[in-house]
């Protein structure tokens, strides 16, 4: 993330925005993050909001980061995907991240590419 | 006689003496034979010394009864004045060894700031903390106080908003 960035005010509301919709404990949050944060056009606005699904650590929030197609460790930009996969790692409970990635494999309606990432990041996630 | 015979006369008189006046015992004026530009002075314009022994007040003699309860009255109030006076000079003694104190203790705590050493760096620290501290706590206040907000009714308009408002930003910079 560039320094031109960080600096720029409207950034500022933009990210105290994503962090408060991390600790909103109404469910809606996830909603509105997968709405508008997950679509931004601006990678670092759809990293921070990938991180915050994933520190919300829910079902819900984690499902949109790993078993979505263009989002979160399926991102387009190799930033974003590799922030959410290190957020992932960083969870002190990983228990409902490794069902959701157990799921996303599993299953048979996700596309190839999203289940191999969700290996992928499941192997990382048992060797942490 | 015209006026200015008499002058003439008046200053003849003055400045010439008489063979009575050349006479005149003077010894009480050391300065009566001087001569004032070969003018000798007629007129003894000193005191004279024997007079002023006569006409001493003695204290000792002719006192009425009223006089001398007026002095002794006088005299009274002076010893009055003295214990006044005596009572003064303990009073500024006692004002003087509360400021020795004073000051003793005043130096003694100055002492003991100068034994005390001041760490500006340690100011600098708490100052930079603080500020630092200010801010933080300014961003956590915001979004403690966002969190609290309905998502949808609330928060989703006001992310809309800014976000809308960074992408301006990011076209301006990328123009």
């Amino acid at each position: 993330m560039d320094n031109n960035m960080r600096n720029n005010k409207n950034f500022s509301k933009v990210s105290n925005i994503i962090e408060s919709l991390t600790i909103n404990p109404n469910p809606d949050s996830v909603a509105v993050l997968e709405e508008i944060g997950t679509n931004s056009s601006i990678d670092e606005v759809r990293e921070l909001t990938s991180r915050a699904l994933v520190k919300r650590n829910e079902h819900e929030s984690l499902s949109v980061v790993i078993a979505n197609r263009g989002k979160g460790i399926n991102d387009m930009s190799t930033v974003v995907a590799m922030s959410t996969i290190n957020e992932l790692l960083s969870l002190e409970n990983k228990e409902e991240a490794m069902r959701v990635l157990e799921n996303t494999i599993s299953s048979e309606g996700f596309d190839e590419e999203v289940k191999e990432n969700a290996r992928s990041v499941k192997a990382l996630m048992a060797l942490s | 006689m015209t006026a200015i015979e008499r002058i003439n006369q008046l200053s003849h008189r003055i400045f010439n003496t008489s063979k009575s006046e050349a006479q005149t015992s003077r010894t009480s004026n050391p300065f009566a034979a001087s001569n004032f530009q070969k003018n000798i002075l007629t007129e003894d314009v000193f005191e004279s010394s024997k007079a002023k022994e006569s006409s001493k007040i003695s204290f000792t003699g002719n006192l009425t009864a009223s006089s001398k309860r007026i002095y002794s009255t006088f005299v009274g109030s002076l010893g009055d004045f003295g214990n006044k006076f005596y009572e003064g000079i303990e009073s500024i003694m006692a004002f003087g060894t509360r400021m020795k104190e004073g000051i003793i203790s005043g130096w003694k705590k100055l002492h003991e700031l100068g034994n005390t050493e001041i760490s500006l760096d340690g100011t600098k620290e708490i100052l930079a903390r603080d500020i630092k501290t200010f801010f933080v706590n300014g961003r956590e206040r915001e979004i403690s106080k966002l969190s609290k907000m309905d998502p949808h009714a609330e928060v989703k308009p006001m992310l809309v908003e800014a976000l809308s408002a960074l992408e301006a930003d990011m076209a301006v910079v990328a123009a």
